[in-house]
């Protein structure tokens, strides 16, 4: 049987045409698959693999609390409630259940937000707490939506609030901490790269597929202690309402490392408010940002520096006619009347100016203070006290202030007189406090810091090493400056001190400069000074009060807060008195 | 009583003999056709596909399980962090100083001290 196909028979047509059929389609196949590869397998990848950010969460701060680290700011997710006003039909059950359940977080004029019909997105409530938004997906309202977002919480409240500074509605960090260690508190957020299914669940199917989990910021632990923080600034609040001063700021150092125990500042605010805050200035850390002529303060690091370089002792004389003559200005004490031979301890005790401008002189020929005289006063007070430069203190806001070099012209005899008393220079009260502590610890310059540790990722606490310290002044000069100002401080105020204890300090009272002069009616007031027992200094602590318009006075109004914060501090570290 | 030949075996040493080749070569009775040939090898596709389906399919569901598991534990992250959260507000110091029992604490009339 002959089964070939007749030449022009329909078969042969049939079978021509399903030929050419096939053929078609193994050349559309042929672009679509294989010239046109690479175009649908984007394609495809596009609708089928999703890209995920996994956001990473940003560091938490801790104080401590004794050794033991306490949270200050931490995360916490909160809920944006909205609605899209064109699918909304329940209008009153909306308004009843968001307002019952968010409370003083929901907008007041709700009818009028589900009003606007031509909006797709109206903000019904913000900063609604995980469990409210549960409560009100529960409702199954129909048009309202849920924006997760992160903020940070304070327990503590507005504890060291300009230390810690804030993050803004922007995810901004702004001041303290915040913005200064906002790259260690900031993350690196993950990403999740995998093939979905229509309810965005990642599967396993797919070669491309990417797993990267988020890294979270550091957990940092400042050196600030929550006990300490929280009694320095009532202490300060106290000392403010008893002395009519508008402003105050103080600090507390451990002299024998450098960490920052406290740091106040006021007015104050509430870092979870920091939206309510009427007056910016709230934001700054005066200790770090606020240069001021530090005033007698000052007079305990030049006599530290005449008993390094030799030209002084404590038992030295000078002969005090209440004025000294530097070039064509004189230079006159505060307090008149301690004429005579007398001694610089008695100076000091009388915080006399002349006898501090003498220490300036005796480092030069004795008559004048010198260019050399001038040359190791800076030397001293710029490389060794480190005054009128940045410290490097982690918080942010940090401001140099003023120590004119005797290289410039301005750097003459009549301005390094005035250093030698507290004027003529700017400084922080952090620079201060810092090179103070090298005078009560036996001459060592540690840096100022905040930072104590950190805390892994498993909650376990890892403390900084001990941060290494620079020679300022032998530790004999250091031990002779710190007799000193234990003396001046019991000569007139030994009854205030809890017994038994080894205190000691030094008032100060800065002229504020207004409008390129010294103003008549504002003062500055000061107290700096340390506290422990006769062989180690256990704190260091700077009060500065003032207020426009206002004369405030180390003695009277600083000087106070000091003592208070002081004995309390005794207590609180169980230190045990002599006898 | 005879027995029946049931497959015939037929010597190729006649046609091509050579040293340690078979001579006696195997041919079935049964013959399949194209069409047997074709539905066989559709069928085996068959059960490769069911059977690369079946793996597939087990690997997803494990996937959900995953992101089930996944979930879990973020809910408990979140609640253990509103926890800590909450944890940190109470023992605050405001908080502490606050409570009922700070309001019924005295000030020690005495201290001892171990050691300086």
């Amino acid at each position: 049987m002959n089964l070939e196909l007749q030449k022009g028979s329909r078969s042969k047509i049939l079978a021509a045409i399903v030929f050419g059929t096939m053929a078609i389609f193994v050349v559309r196949l042929f672009y679509l698959q294989i010239l046109q590869h690479d175009y649908y397998v984007g394609l495809a990848k596009e609708t089928q693999v999703k890209r995920l950010t996994i956001p990473s969460k940003r560091g938490l701060i801790y104080a401590l609390d004794g050794q033991t680290p306490v949270p200050l700011v931490m995360n916490q997710e909160v809920y944006t409630v909205f609605a899209d006003p064109l699918i909304v039909v329940e209008d009153d059950k909306i308004i009843n259940t968001i307002k019952r359940i968010a409370g003083g977080n929901a907008r007041d004029n709700l009818q009028a937000l589900l009003d606007k019909k031509d909006s797709r997105y109206q903000i019904l409530a913000t900063r609604v707490t995980r469990l409210q938004a549960d409560k009100i997906k529960a409702e199954d309202l129909s048009g309202i939506g849920f924006q997760e977002i992160s903020e940070r919480v304070y327990p503590e409240g507005s504890l060291a609030a300009q230390t810690l500074g804030f993050v803004n509605f922007e995810g901004i960090a702004s001041y303290g901490i915040e913005s200064k260690l906002d790259k260690r508190l900031t993350g690196t957020d993950g990403l999740l790269q995998s093939v979905t299914d229509v309810s965005d669940v990642p599967l396993t199917i797919g070669n491309d597929n990417i797993n990267r989990p988020p890294v979270n910021g550091e957990n940092i632990v400042l050196s600030i202690d929550r006990n300490i923080q929280s009694h320095v600034e009532q202490a300060l609040a106290d000392g403010l309402k008893r002395t009519g001063a508008t402003r105050g700021s103080a600090i507390m150092v451990d002299p024998q490392s450098g960490k920052i125990l406290a740091m106040a500042n006021l007015p104050t605010y509430n870092p979870a408010k920091f939206n309510e805050v009427k007056d910016a200035a709230a934001f700054n850390n005066g200790v770090v940002s606020a240069p001021y002529e530090p005033g007698s303060d000052v007079k305990t690091l030049t006599m530290a520096t005449g008993i390094d370089k030799g030209v002084v002792t404590a038992d030295a004389t000078y002969n005090n006619t209440d004025y000294i003559q530097i070039d064509d200005r004189t230079i006159t004490n505060a307090t008149l009347g301690q004429t005579g031979i007398i001694t610089f301890q008695h100076a000091l005790n009388w915080s006399l100016n002349t006898g501090f401008v003498t220490v300036a002189e005796r480092l030069g020929d004795g008559k004048s203070i010198t260019r050399g005289a001038r040359d190791i006063m800076y030397d001293y007070f710029y490389n060794k006290f480190h005054l009128g430069q940045l410290t490097g203190v982690e918080v942010s806001g940090e401001t140099t202030g003023t120590v004119i070099s005797p290289a410039t012209e301005e750097g003459n005899a009549v301005r390094y007189s005035n250093m030698a008393f507290g004027q003529g220079l700017d400084v922080t009260m952090v620079q201060v406090a810092a090179a103070f502590s090298s005078i009560t610890n036996g001459g060592k310059y540690y840096k100022p810091t905040v930072l104590a540790g950190v805390v892994d990722k498993d909650g376990a606490y890892i403390a900084n090493k001990t941060s290494t310290s620079s020679v300022a002044i032998s530790k004999s000069a250091a031990d002779q400056v710190r007799e000193m100002t234990h003396v001046a401080r019991n000569t007139f105020f030994s009854s205030v001190d809890k017994p038994g204890y080894y205190i000691g300090g030094k008032t100060g009272t800065s002229q504020v400069i207004k409008d390129g002069n010294y103003s008549t009616d504002e003062t500055i007031g000061t107290y700096l000074g340390y506290g422990g027992t006769e062989n180690v200094s256990k704190y260091v602590i700077m009060v500065q009060v003032s207020g426009d318009h206002k004369t405030l006075q180390g003695a009277r109004d600083a000087l106070p807060i000091f003592t208070d914060i002081s004995n309390w501090m005794l207590e609180y570290i169980k230190l045990q008195p002599k006898g | 009583m005879y027995y029946q030949r049931t497959q015939n075996f037929s010597s190729r040493r006649q046609q091509n003999w050579s040293r340690n080749q078979n001579t006696v070569a195997f041919v079935s009775a049964i013959k399949l056709g194209p069409v047997t040939h074709t539905v066989l090898v559709a069928l085996m596709i068959t059960v490769l596909g069911l059977i690369y389906l079946t793996q597939a399919t087990r690997a997803t569901s494990y996937d959900y399980e995953t992101q089930k598991i996944d979930s879990q534990i973020a809910e408990l992250n979140t609640q253990k962090s509103d926890l800590q959260i909450e944890n940190a507000r109470l023992t605050a110091l405001q908080a502490v100083k606050n409570s009922s029992v700070a309001s019924t604490m005295v000030a020690p009339t005495s201290t001892n001290y171990v050691a300086q």
